[in-house]
């Protein structure tokens, strides 16, 4: 497996979400990494769990999010770092 | 005339003792001063949540229309005004039809049209979205903002509109008792409706007084008990946590969004006793970690209802509130937040269990179960068929929608009752057993416990792309329904941009299609139809 970067996962997530991001008025140019999904109403609370599976089920990958604090999940750079450094081929995993 | 006078009375009497509002009432006057509400950090007792509710309820008698449905639409969510809303529409003696700002405006004004509400309820988060939402409604609405000063700049904006902002609302001594009708609509709930519209499900009184009896006493509900409200008012179970609790002198703890990202630190922080949510709640919990032995001891019940439960999750979820019971509830809207009930036990529960799926147990008391074949006649025990369900919960059917209430409220063969038909395919029990969930029957899928019909999608992108060959699916498939939807087009590709956002634009999220896949020739199955199975593999097989 190519290794993930930061990147990948940010450009994944904005492509995933510009129908909702553009409904709301917002280009994804203007999104930085401080970001935050779920203050914007890009996600709610439930649908960060959406957006887990949909990063998962692309990138074919498990993320172990235990050791992330839920308040950064919606942060745009803080998920996007957090997945690209945690992500283990999910071919790999049982 | 003095004989009719108390006639009257005691009827009014017996209805208000079973209307929604009647164990609000009494536990205004039981417990005025203990908390009945806590939301944005704020603690409202009952007494305050009253005067805010009858302010509201007066506010609205002030303004009446001189036509339209005894309904009122309430836009808010998760603020003292959304709960002061739906309490103050119903004292008022309407109908409360909750909107939802997450899902796209366009959605909301249709809602708000096809409900023919004439006033709303709004709050400040909700504001921003109202111009989007009036945006060519030219019949006259009453828009109360209880949150708001001056409404100068909307009337500007809106002349065929009424704003009414805090400063012009009665005072709660103007309100007085309405009487309500048993048989009158406590809440109008819109769902997703196959053909490309919502569906709006009438629920009365009676439907929601039957379930918050049954609830009330079997979990023993008490003025220290303290409950989620984890559910979007626009989702019917979120009528469970606000009525069970205020019948009997609880306290709803509605978190933010920002909050209930960490369920777990909600649970503890808010002292919670009563726990209630969808199963994908707990999946989420349990992959943050959060589903640690013994880390819940203060919860005494936890409900799961909304789609299926994994086995693992029941498992994990007792391990995590020890001192708990755990129920899983079942129930479409149309049988009122929810009609069968299945109590987790350790030992039992495995056995019991099938395809790692809990059991959807048995009907609460007086509601009747009916699974049959696909002539509706009654299947033998140990059968597969679809369920039917009667009984007290039974909602009086769609709103303005004769055909579509005729087909899904039936009178199977031989039988006097009207029942409904839920799509669900169950297993008919074999002696006392409890009834088992096996899937649905049609093209409604469940995404976080959201219904989903599939044909609802079809419709919108069919309308957007201009193209006939549409067929959505729920992709990748989950123990208890779907992560999300994608939809097939039998197309070369879009045939202009931006038409992908125009769908988002008209659907709730979660129904949004994830990806869009282009072919040359949708397949179809021996039928002639377009062949779902065949598309699956299509999906299986990407890389």
């Amino acid at each position: 497996m190519t290794p993930i970067t930061e990147n990948d996962v940010r450009r994944f997530l904005l492509d995933h979400f510009s129908a909702t991001i553009a409904a709301n008025g917002l280009s994804p140019m203007d999104l930085g990494g401080d970001f935050d999904l779920l203050a914007t109403g890009v996600v709610d609370s439930l649908g960060v769990i959406e957006m887990i599976s949909a990063v998962e089920q692309h990138f074919k990958i498990t993320v172990d999010f235990e050791p992330m604090d839920p308040a950064e999940l919606t942060m745009l750079g803080k998920f996007s770092c957090f997945v690209a450094k945690n992500a283990v081929d999910s071919r790999l995993s049982p | 005339m003095a004989a009719e006078k108390q006639l009257l009375s005691s009827r009014m009497k017996e209805t208000q003792k079973k209307s929604l509002t009647h164990g609000f009432l009494r536990s205004v006057e039981a417990f005025g001063n203990r908390p009945a509400l806590e939301v944005e950090d704020e603690v409202l007792t009952y007494v305050e949540l009253f005067e805010r509710a009858a302010c509201l309820a007066a506010t609205l008698v002030q303004y009446p229309s001189a036509d339209g449905p005894p309904l009122t639409a309430v836009f808010a969510s998760r603020s003292a005004t959304a709960f002061a809303g739906i309490l103050g529409v119903l004292l008022r003696g309407h109908g409360y039809v909750p909107l939802n700002r997450k899902f796209p405006p366009e959605r909301t004004r249709t809602m708000l049209l096809r409900s023919g509400c004439r006033a709303v309820i709004v709050d400040s988060a909700s504001e921003r979205q109202m111009d989007q939402v009036l945006e060519g409604i030219d019949s006259g609405i009453l828009v109360v903002l209880p949150e708001r000063q001056a409404t100068g700049d909307l009337a500007a904006r809106w002349p065929q509109h009424r704003f009414i902002g805090a400063a012009a609302l009665a005072s709660p001594e103007q309100w007085g008792p309405v009487e309500v009708s048993l048989d009158s609509i406590a809440d109008l709930l819109f769902t997703s409706g196959s053909t490309g519209v919502p569906k709006g499900v009438m629920v009365a009184h009676r439907n929601v007084r039957h379930y918050l009896d049954f609830i009330t006493e079997n979990y023993s509900i008490s003025p220290e008990d303290r409950f989620s409200q984890t559910f979007d008012m626009t989702f019917d179970l979120s009528v469970a946590d606000m009525f069970v609790a205020w019948e009997r002198g609880a306290c709803v703890c509605c978190p933010s969004e920002k909050i209930l990202i960490n369920p777990g630190r909600f649970i503890n922080d808010a002292r919670l006793t009563i726990w209630f949510s969808v199963p994908s709640t707990a999946v989420f919990m349990k992959r943050l970690g959060a589903l640690k032995a013994g880390a819940y001891p203060g919860l005494r019940v936890s409900m799961f209802c909304g789609e299926a439960l994994p086995v693992e999750m029941a498992k994990a979820w007792s391990e995590a509130a020890p001192n708990s019971i755990l129920e899983n509830l079942y129930g479409p809207t149309e049988l009122t937040i929810a009609c069968t009930h299945y109590r987790w036990d350790a030992l039992r529960s495995l056995s019991e269990s099938a395809y790692g799926i809990v059991p959807i147990g048995e009907p609460f008391p007086g509601m009747v179960p009916l699974v049959v074949d696909e002539s509706l006649n009654e299947v033998r025990p140990g059968e597969d068929g679809e369920l039917l369900m009667t009984g007290p919960q039974l909602s009086p059917g769609y709103w303005l929608d004769p055909v579509r209430t005729e087909a899904a409220f039936v009178k199977p063969p031989g039988r006097n009752e009207v029942y409904y038909r839920t799509g669900d395919r169950v297993r008919k029990p074999v002696d006392r057993g409890p009834l088992l969930f096996l899937g649905r029957n049609d093209n409604q899928i469940k995404i976080l416990g959201h219904r989903v019909e599939l044909g609802e999608v079809e419709a919108v992108v069919r309308e957007e792309f201009g193209v006939d060959g549409v067929v959505a699916l729920g992709w990748p498939r989950t123990v208890g329904g779907a992560g999300g939807v994608e939809v097939f087009l039998q197309a070369e590709g879009p045939a202009r941009p931006n038409l992908k956002q125009r769908v988002a634009e008209r659907l709730p999220s979660y129904m949004a299609p994830r990806r869009y896949h282009y072919l040359p020739r949708l397949p179809l199955n021996a039928n002639g139809k377009y062949d779902r199975d065949a598309l699956i593999k299509h999906l299986e097989a990407l890389p």
